[in-house]
């Protein structure tokens, strides 16, 4: 077991494709990381770096107290999980299981002994004899996490074990995954584009958006505080309404579309630099559970119209039509969380956003009616349109390792 | 001397579902067609082998013997005991063996580093490759004779290998880098991370799941090599230094054709090549490397 650590990592492919630039991470001893960012973040490109089937175009990634750049993968004691599993097909489960250990001459005996424990505790102990073709998609999973165990390395590397599984397993495996490491206490670097898997599995997550790493830390407080709007669009499923809003020249409200939110005291004393925004545009962020429906709420509300009710059993999730500004540079957002644009038959709301809320399931909505929603001022996210950066709150000044 | 080979059409399915009569007349019809293409196939090497049994007087009559009646080993005594068979034997078998083992060599290393690198010059290489099969060996003949004059490789053993080893080598190398890009390359990363240096994962790894295609190509090979006729008989001119094939040849003289014994040769050339692929035709077991990633 030892820590890994990149130290101003970079990777350049052919003359001018960067991939990763720059990345400043430290998974420490035991520690489970999740490097997550969508398709093309350069995520992989640093996970290979870490194993040594990618060259390292300069900086350094250490492994324990040694610097790994030049090693070649075998000689770095690491494992890693594919998101293919690239289990060998010739092979019985036995053999692969046992792979590793031979190559590192490892006595028979001593083989045999640390295959089958790995094999009852990952429920293979029967399948020892077979092929991976004769194996189900979980079991094949599960044979690609034992040859990682069974070697005991200092490393785990995975690269979305995860993404080849039904949505069934998928949960499943996640939890035993998560499980293992618990149990290992294996230091390990864990690739995925799933925010969920991520939020879910990670001691630490950090968010990776076109070779920059965003922000890396817990997932509690990546939610609670995205350090820019990339990770306040990308961290959240469904993910946060962002708009732009003007705060009045005074300071003391925030506008946007005809409503008129007073901006509390403790609000401003919390964010002091949102002051500055006195008079100016700002992005606002909202959580889709904190978008709550107006009955009871005596503080500013805000009208809408229901577009679509999404039933999910337990909660309903509304799509709200508000008058609001969408935001101008989509290039700072998620392209998932985009907003869509204004739809079809609003004449009288010359701008409008679409407003994610989760609402309780006794709620009856129906597509078409007016609705008036609250939006507590004090659970707002505010963020720079410029630079997409959070406005730093007195407790997180800046967020830990944000990039703009 | 050809290998058979069996053409099975494939039907076309129909866009408009057929009455049921005309659906299965429609099936008979292909089957038909199958069964005469196999016939005209099959038919030249069963009149080969048949006509290695019987006696010479049989084999030149009016009518002609379907089946021989009163076959004889006669032949095969004569083609055995025929001057320099034994010469041909030896020769034909250095020759394919020859080709066999380094055509697998090199196809395989170059067919490595086709799939498996990147380097400048790849892609053009890889279109030539294809390209120079597309060259008719009539038109080679006399260049390469001249050329392999000059060198003083004609009449040699290994002239011809290498002349052989040319034509095999592109289909060969097409052949093996197409079963190599079959193989994801996350299975040679996983073996190098498991420990082994690049070669090791080559070895371990990569070299198993192309069985297949190795099998393939040495069929393909060990087939050039042994039935080339037109490059033996130009390049070997000494008797002794002959291939099967050119032996062969020889029972046709200026007073005619010895057709018993020359069918009996035939046969006993064309077994090689059937034993061998007898021998290595299990190994050809598609779909090896199922399992090895998600299908």
């Amino acid at each position: 077991m030892a820590e890994l650590e990149f130290n101003h990592v970079s990777k350049v492919y052919g003359a001018d494709t960067p991939a990763v630039r720059d990345l400043n991470l430290r998974v420490g001893e035991g520690e489970f990381v999740v490097l997550v960012g969508p398709s093309g973040c350069g995520k992989t490109t640093a996970l290979r770096m870490v194993a040594g089937l990618e060259e390292i175009t300069s900086g350094e990634i250490r492994i324990g107290d040694r610097v790994v750049n030049d090693l070649a993968p075998r000689e770095r004691d690491i494992a890693m999980v594919f998101q293919n599993y690239a289990l060998y097909p010739h092979k019985s489960v036995y053999d692969n299981l046992a792979f590793g250990l031979r190559m590192r001459k490892v006595s028979k005996a001593e083989q045999r002994r640390r295959v089958e424990e790995i094999a009852r505790k990952l429920g293979l102990a029967d399948m020892l004899q077979r092929r991976p073709a004769q194996l189900s998609g979980g079991q094949r999973q599960r044979v690609a996490m034992g040859r990682a165990i069974v070697r005991e390395p200092k490393a785990f590397l995975m690269d979305e074990p995860l993404s080849n599984l039904d949505a069934k397993l998928r949960v499943q495996m996640r939890a035993e995954i998560a499980r293992i490491q618990q149990a290992l206490k294996v230091t390990t670097l864990y690739v995925t584009h799933d925010q969920v898997e991520a939020m879910t599995m990670g001691d630490r997550v950090a968010v990776m958006r076109d070779g920059v790493l965003q922000q890396v830390d817990t997932p509690q407080r990546l939610y609670d505080a995205p350090g820019n709007l990339f990770v306040a669009s990308f961290v959240g499923s469904p993910p946060m309404n962002l708009f732009e809003a003007t705060v009045e020249q005074d300071g003391s409200r925030l506008v946007f579309g005809d409503a008129q939110l007073e901006l509390p005291a403790d609000v401003l004393s919390e964010r002091p630099a949102l002051r500055a925004y006195a008079g100016r545009r700002v992005a606002v962020g909202i959580r889709p559970e904190e978008v709550r429906e107006a009955s009871g709420w005596d503080g500013a509300r805000v009208r809408g119209r229901v577009l679509l009710v999404e039933a999910l059993g337990a909660e309903q999730l509304v799509h709200i039509e508000i008058a609001a500004t969408p935001l101008e540079r989509a290039d700072l957002v998620d392209a998932v969380a985009a907003d869509p644009g204004p739809s079809l038959g609003v004449e009288d709301l010359e701008r409008s956003v679409t407003l994610l809320g989760r609402f309780d399931r006794h709620l009856l909505l129906t597509p078409g009616e007016a609705v008036e929603v609250a939006i507590d001022p004090r659970l707002l996210h505010f963020f720079d349109l410029e630079t997409g950066l959070a406005v730093p709150t007195v407790d997180v000044p800046v967020a830990a390792g944000v990039v703009a | 001397m050809s290998s058979v080979t069996q053409i099975a059409p494939t039907p076309v399915a129909p866009v408009v579902t057929w009455p049921r009569s005309r659906k299965r007349l429609r099936k008979a019809g292909w089957n038909v067609l199958a069964l005469a293409v196999l016939i005209v196939m099959v038919f030249p090497v069963y009149w080969m082998v048949s006509t290695a049994f019987k006696p010479g007087h049989k084999i030149l009559s009016y009518t002609p013997q379907w089946f021989p009646t009163q076959p004889t080993l006669g032949n095969f005594t004569d083609a055995v005991h025929q001057p320099f068979f034994w010469h041909a034997v030896k020769n034909s078998v250095i020759v394919t063996s020859v080709v066999v083992v380094l055509s697998l060599v090199l196809a395989f290393l170059a067919a490595l580093a086709l799939a498996k690198f990147r380097f400048y010059g790849r892609k053009p290489f890889i279109v030539v490759i294809l390209g120079v099969q597309m060259v008719p060996l009539a038109a080679l003949i006399i260049p390469l004779y001249i050329t392999m004059a000059r060198l003083k490789e004609v009449d040699r053993l290994s002239g011809v290998i290498v002349l052989y080893l040319t034509f095999v080598l592109p289909f060969a190398v097409w052949t093996l880098r197409g079963f190599l890009l079959g193989v994801p390359k996350e299975l040679e990363e996983s073996a190098m991370v498991d420990g082994c240096t690049r070669f090791g994962a080559f070895v371990r790894i990569l070299l198993p799941l192309v069985g297949p295609g190795l099998v393939a190509t040495s069929i393909f090979a060990f087939i050039q090599a042994w039935n080339e006729f037109i490059i033996a008989y130009v390049f070997l001119h000494t008797p002794e230094r002959q291939t099967l094939m050119v032996w062969l040849a020889s029972f046709t003289t200026l007073r005619g054709t010895d057709w018993g014994p020359l069918m009996a040769g035939a046969t006993l050339c064309a077994l090689p090549v059937v034993v061998f692929f007898l021998l290595v035709q299990r190994r050809i077991a598609f779909g090896l490397t199922a399992g090895a990633v998600k299908g």
